[in-house]
C-alpha cells in the first residue's frame, strides 16, 4: 500500500517539477513585470506599473505593435481562404498527383523557421518585396496555411458525405451547396483557424526578423531589445504580447463552442 | 401509346474496375410504385444514384418523358431522395430542412413558411419546426426527411432503403404508411430495399436485381437465384409427364408431383424445377389423401426464433426443407431419424424454366 | 430545350471552374511562395559574391568553402550533438510526467493538463528565453539562492548546458503532449492482461506500454529534434554563441557577412540533415515490429 501512494506520489511530484520548469519563464515574466526594481529577482522590489508604462507609451513599441497586428490580420484572412480551399479539396476530390499536392500544403511547418527566413529573404529581395509588411504577409500565410487546412480539415471529417448530394438533388447548384451547406458546417472551424493563423503570425519572429527591414512587427522588436542590456521593458512587452496570444486563442475557443451549441439548438436565421 | 415517364435504358456503371451495373433496362410509368430488390452490391442503389443524376452512367440511356437526362446535373433534375440515414442538414432545424428545396428554386420566405408548416400538419410534425434535427427520434426524421423530398411537389420520389433504419414495430406501421401516402399523391415511388417483404408489401412492381442485372421483374421468381435468394424454398427437379385439366404433372426422384398451370405450360418432356416455398409444406404422422405426399424422415432441426426449420431426408436420399412454428413442432414431438410426410398442396408450388 | 451536347459541355465546364477555383490557391500560393524561394536557396548555392554583389553563377566554390571549413564541421557536430542529447532527455523527462498524465489522472483532468500545455506555444519564445537567461544569470534567482544558502555560484550563462536547459524550455512542452497522447491511446485491457500474467508495474511498462506507444514516443522525439537542431534564439542568448550552432552561422553569414551563398549552403545541407533524420526516425516508429509469427 504504501509503495503505491509513494509511487504515485513520486510520479505527480516529477511531474509538478516538469510543469514548474515549462512554466517557470511565463511566470517569472509576468511575475517581475510587475515589479518596481530594474533587475528582476528577488526580494521583490514593490508593484509597479512603470514598465508598462514605458512600453506604451513609446512610439518603436507602439508601431510595432501596430504593424504585428495588420500582419497577423491579414494573414489570417488569406491562411483562412486558403487553408478551407485545400481542406475542402482533400475532402472532396481525388485526382492523380494528389499526395504531392497535399504534401505541398503541409510541408512549410517542417522546415526550419531560420531556413525559410533565408529563402524568403534571397526571394523577396529579387522582387523588390524585402523590408515590407506584404513580404511578411506573404511567408507567414505560407507557414499558418498547413494549421488552418488542419483544423477545417478536422470539421470536415465530421460531415455526412450525403449532406452535399443531398443538397444537389434538392436543386442547390456546386455553389449554392458551398455557401449554404459548406460553409455554414465550417464555420466554426472557420473561426478557429482564423484565430489560430493570427496567433502564429502575431507570434513568430524568426522569419520576420529576416525579412522585415524597417518595418518591424512586435516580436523582431524584441529580439532587437533583448540584444541590448537587462530591460524590465523587456517583461512588460512579453506579458502583453502574451495577453494577445491568449485571448486570441481563447476567443478562438468561446466562438466556436458557442456557434456549434447555438447551431444545435436553435438553427440559422436567415 | 402513351410516353413512359421513365425509361433506363441499358443502363451499365463501372467503378474503375468494379462493376457496380452491368446491363439494366427498366421502364416506370407515371405513378407506379416500383421497388428496386437485392442483395447488397447487387447495383440497385447505383442505379438509384443515377437516375437522381449523382452518378454519371458508363453506358446506356436514362430517359424522362421521352428526352435523354444523362448530363443533366442534379440540381436540375425533379427527383429528390429520401436517404438512408436522411441526411439532414444539422446546422439548420427542423423547418428550414424542409424549406431547403423551395429556397433553391426562389420561393419567397412567406410562401416557403407556408408550404412547409403544410407538409409537417400532413406529417404529424408540425410541432417540431424550431427543434434541431439532432435532437429527433429515428422515426421524426424519416417524416421530416419525406417532407423535405416532397415539399417541392415533384413528380417522382426517390426513397434509399426506406425501413432500414427503424424498428421492426415502427417497419410494419411505415410500410403501410408509405402505401398509403403513394396512394394519396398519385405521383411515382421508386424504392431500394434489400427485403423481400418490404418489396412485395408495398411495391406494385419489383424489380430483382443480381449482379447488376435485372433478373426478374414480378412476382413470381423466374430463375434459380431468385428461388434461393427469396425466402426460404425447396427445388425439386423433374420433367413434364402429363398435363391435364387441373395443371401438370411432374415425374421426379420423389414420385408424381402435381401442380397447378400458371401462364403457358411447357410441353410434356420438358426438365423444369419446381419450386416449392418451406412454409408451404406441412408434416404429418401418416398420409392423407388431397396434395403431393412425400416420404422422408427427419434429419435435423434447426430453431431460430420461433421459427423451426426441419431438414427431411428423402427417399432417394435427396433433402426437403419445411418450415414450422416452434409450436407446430412442440405439438408433434418429433424426434430425429422419425419417418414422416411432407405434404403441400398443388397450388403452392411454382414452375422455374431451367 | 437545349442539345443534349451544348448541355454536356456546359455542365462539365461548371464543374471544372469549380474545382479549379478551389484547387488552385494551395498550389499557387505554396509553388510561388515556397517552391520557389527553396528552389531559389537551392540554386543560390552555386552564385558567387563578386566585389560584394550577387551574382548568379555555376560554382562550387561555395561548397568547397563550407563544407571544407573546420568552424563548419565543429558548428555541424556541435548542432547535431547538442539536438540529438536534448531530443533524449527531453522524452527521457518528459516520461514520468506524460505516464502520470496517461494513466493517473482522470480524463478531465488529463484535457485540462493538455490545454495547459498548449499555453507555451502562444508565448513569445524569446521573451522566454529571456526570463531563464535573467534566472540563470550571475545575479539571477539560481546563484541569489545558492549565495544566501552559502554555496559557490554556478557559471551557467554561456554554457552547452544553458542552451540545452533553452532547448528544453522549447521542446518539453511538445514532448510531454505528445507522449501523453501516445500513452492515453496504450489499450488498458493490454496492461490488465500483462499484471493478470504476473507481470509487475515495471517489467508491465517495458514489455507492454512502450511497445504499445512506439509511435508516438518516436514522433515526439523526432519533433524534439527537428524543433532544436534549427533554433536560433537560445544558443544565441543562453549559449554564448561560441560554438556557434548551425543557424547561428546561417544568420551571421546573412546579415553581417552578407555572404548568401554561403548561408544557403549552411540551409542546405541542415535540410538534407533534418530530411535524413526524419527519415530514420519515422521509419523506426512506423515499421512493423521484427518477430511476427
Amino acid at each position: 500500500m504504501i509503495g503505491a501512494i509513494g509511487r504515485r506520489a513520486a510520479l505527480f511530484a516529477w511531474t509538478g517539477v516538469v510543469f514548474v520548469f515549462i512554466f517557470a519563464p511565463i511566470i517569472s515574466t509576468i511575475t517581475f513585470s510587475f515589479n518596481s526594481a530594474r533587475f528582476p529577482s528577488l526580494p521583490w522590489a514593490g508593484f509597479s506599473l512603470k514598465w508598462y508604462a514605458a512600453v506604451l507609451t513609446g512610439t518603436t513599441i507602439r508601431g510595432s505593435f501596430t504593424n504585428s497586428l495588420v500582419v497577423a490580420g491579414a494573414t489570417a484572412v488569406i491562411a483562412t481562404f486558403i487553408g478551407f480551399a485545400t481542406a475542402y479539396v482533400d475532402y472532396r476530390y481525388r485526382f492523380t498527383g494528389k499526395t504531392v499536392y497535399m504534401a505541398l500544403a503541409a510541408l512549410p511547418p517542417t522546415v526550419p523557421v531560420v531556413i525559410l527566413g533565408v529563402a524568403m529573404l534571397t526571394f523577396e529581395a529579387r522582387l523588390d518585396l524585402y523590408g515590407s509588411l506584404t513580404g511578411i504577409i506573404v511567408a507567414h500565410v505560407v507557414l499558418c496555411a498547413p494549421f488552418a487546412t488542419a483544423l477545417v480539415r478536422m470539421r470536415l471529417a465530421d460531415l455526412d458525405p450525403d449532406l452535399e448530394p443531398a443538397a444537389w438533388n434538392l436543386g442547390a447548384t456546386l455553389w449554392r451547396t458551398m455557401s449554404g451547406v459548406i460553409l455554414p458546417f465550417c464555420a466554426a472551424a472557420l473561426l478557429a483557424a482564423f484565430f489560430m493563423a493570427a496567433a502564429v503570425s502575431f507570434d513568430e519572429f524568426m522569419i520576420a526578423w529576416f525579412v522585415s527591414g524597417t518595418h518591424e512587427t512586435l516580436p523582431v522588436r524584441i529580439l532587437d531589445m533583448l540584444q541590448g542590456q537587462v530591460s524590465p521593458r523587456i517583461n512588460a512587452v512579453g506579458s502583453l504580447v502574451f495577453g494577445v496570444s491568449i485571448t486570441l486563442v481563447a476567443l478562438a475557443q468561446l466562438l466556436s463552442a458557442r456557434r456549434a451549441s447555438n447551431a444545435d439548438r436553435r438553427g440559422r436565421d436567415e | 401509346m402513351s410516353v413512359l415517364m421513365l425509361e433506363l435504358d441499358r443502363l451499365a456503371k463501372h467503378f474503375g474496375r468494379q462493376v457496380a451495373v452491368a446491363d439494366v433496362s427498366l421502364s416506370v410509368e407515371k405513378g407506379e410504385f416500383v421497388a428496386l430488390m437485392g442483395p447488397s452490391g447487387c447495383g440497385k442503389t447505383t442505379l438509384l444514384r443515377m437516375v437522381a443524376g449523382l452518378d454519371q452512367p458508363t453506358a446506356g440511356e436514362i430517359r424522362l418523358w421521352g428526352r435523354r437526362i444523362n448530363e443533366d446535373e442534379p440540381w436540375r433534375r425533379d427527383a429528390p431522395l429520401v436517404w438512408q440515414n436522411y441526411a439532414l442538414f444539422p446546422f439548420l432545424n427542423v423547418r428550414k430542412n424542409i424549406e431547403f428545396g423551395l429556397k433553391q428554386r426562389g420561393v419567397p420566405a412567406a410562401a416557403r413558411r407556408k408550404k412547409a408548416a403544410e407538409w409537417m400538419e400532413r406529417f404529424g410534425i408540425g410541432a417540431l419546426g424550431e427543434r434541431s434535427t439532432t435532437q429527433l427520434s429515428g422515426g421524426q426524421r424519416q417524416r421530416v426527411a419525406l417532407a423535405r423530398a416532397l415539399v417541392t411537389e415533384p413528380e417522382m420520389l426517390l426513397l434509399d432503403e426506406p425501413l432500414s433504419a427503424l424498428d421492426p414495430h415502427l417497419k410494419v406501421r411505415m410500410q403501410s404508411e408509405l402505401v398509403r401516402l403513394h396512394r394519396e399523391l398519385g405521383i411515382t415511388f421508386i424504392c431500394v430495399t434489400h427485403s423481400q417483404s418490404e418489396a412485395f408489401a408495398m411495391a406494385s412492381r419489383v424489380a430483382i436485381l443480381n449482379d447488376g442485372r435485372v433478373q426478374q421483374v414480378d412476382r413470381r421468381s423466374a430463375n434459380r437465384f431468385v428461388a434461393e435468394f427469396v425466402g426460404c424454398n425447396n427445388i425439386i427437379a423433374g420433367t413434364v409427364s402429363k398435363i391435364d385439366s387441373t395443371g401438370l404433372v411432374l415425374a421426379s426422384a420423389l414420385g408424381e408431383i402435381r401442380t397447378a398451370a400458371t401462364g403457358a405450360a411447357p410441353a410434356r418432356g420438358t426438365p423444369v424445377s419446381l419450386i416449392v416455398p418451406a412454409d408451404r409444406i406441412e408434416l404429418l404422422a401418416a398420409p392423407q389423401s388431397g396434395g403431393n405426399e412425400i416420404a422422408a424422415r427427419v434429419a435435423t432441426l434447426e430453431f431460430v426464433g420461433s421459427i423451426v426449420t426441419v431438414f427431411l431426408e428423402t427417399v432417394d436420399g435427396g433433402e426437403l426443407r419445411t418450415q414450422r412454428s416452434l409450436q407446430d413442432i412442440e405439438r408433434m414431438a418429433l424426434a430425429l431419424g422419425q419417418p414422416v410426410v411432407a405434404r403441400w398442396s398443388p397450388a403452392d408450388g411454382y414452375l422455374l424454366e431451367i | 430545350m437545349r442539345p443534349a451536347a451544348l448541355v454536356r459541355r456546359e455542365a462539365r465546364r461548371e464543374a471544372v471552374r469549380f474545382a479549379l477555383f478551389w484547387g488552385a490557391p494551395s498550389l499557387v500560393w505554396q509553388s510561388l511562395f515556397f517552391l520557389v524561394p527553396m528552389g531559389f536557396l537551392v540554386a543560390m548555392t552555386f552564385w558567387s559574391v563578386r566585389n560584394f554583389r550577387l551574382t548568379p553563377d555555376f560554382t562550387l566554390a561555395n561548397w568547397k568553402f563550407v563544407l571544407g571549413a573546420s568552424f563548419f564541421h565543429s558548428a555541424y557536430l556541435y548542432t547535431l550533438e547538442l539536438s540529438l542529447l536534448t531530443s533524449a532527455a527531453a522524452s527521457i523527462i518528459a516520461f514520468p510526467s506524460a505516464y502520470a498524465l496517461a494513466f493517473a489522472v482522470s480524463a478531465r483532468l488529463r484535457g485540462l493538463f493538455v490545454s495547459m500545455l498548449l499555453v507555451p506555444f502562444f508565448t513569445s519564445y524569446p521573451v522566454r528565453i529571456y526570463a531563464l537567461e535573467i534566472i540563470l544569470s550571475p545575479k539571477g534567482v539560481i546563484n541569489r539562492t545558492l549565495a544566501d544558502v552559502g554555496l559557490a555560484p554556478i557559471h551557467l550563462i554561456g554554457t552547452p548546458t544553458a542552451t540545452v536547459i533553452g532547448y528544453l524550455t522549447l521542446a518539453l512542452p511538445v514532448v510531454v503532449l505528445l507522449q501523453t497522447l501516445a500513452l492515453a491511446g496504450v489499450d488498458r485491457t493490454l496492461v490488465e492482461a500483462a499484471h493478470n500474467l504476473h507481470c509487475s508495474r515495471v517489467r508491465t511498462i517495458a514489455s507492454v506500454v512502450l511497445p504499445s506507444a512506439r509511435t508516438g514516443l518516436t514522433v515526439s522525439a523526432a519533433f524534439a529534434f527537428v524543433l532544436t537542431f534549427g533554433d536560433y534564439i537560445a544558443p544565441l542568448y543562453l549559449g554564448g554563441s561560441k560554438p556557434p550552432t548551425l543557424s547561428i552561422l546561417i544568420a551571421d553569414q546573412v546579415k553581417s557577412g552578407n555572404n548568401w551563398p554561403r548561408a544557403s549552403v549552411v540551409a542546405v545541407t541542415m535540410i538534407v540533415t533534418l530530411a535524413a533524420a526524419l527519415a530514420v526516425m519515422l521509419g523506426l516508429a512506423y515499421r512493423n515490429p521484427k518477430g511476427r509469427s
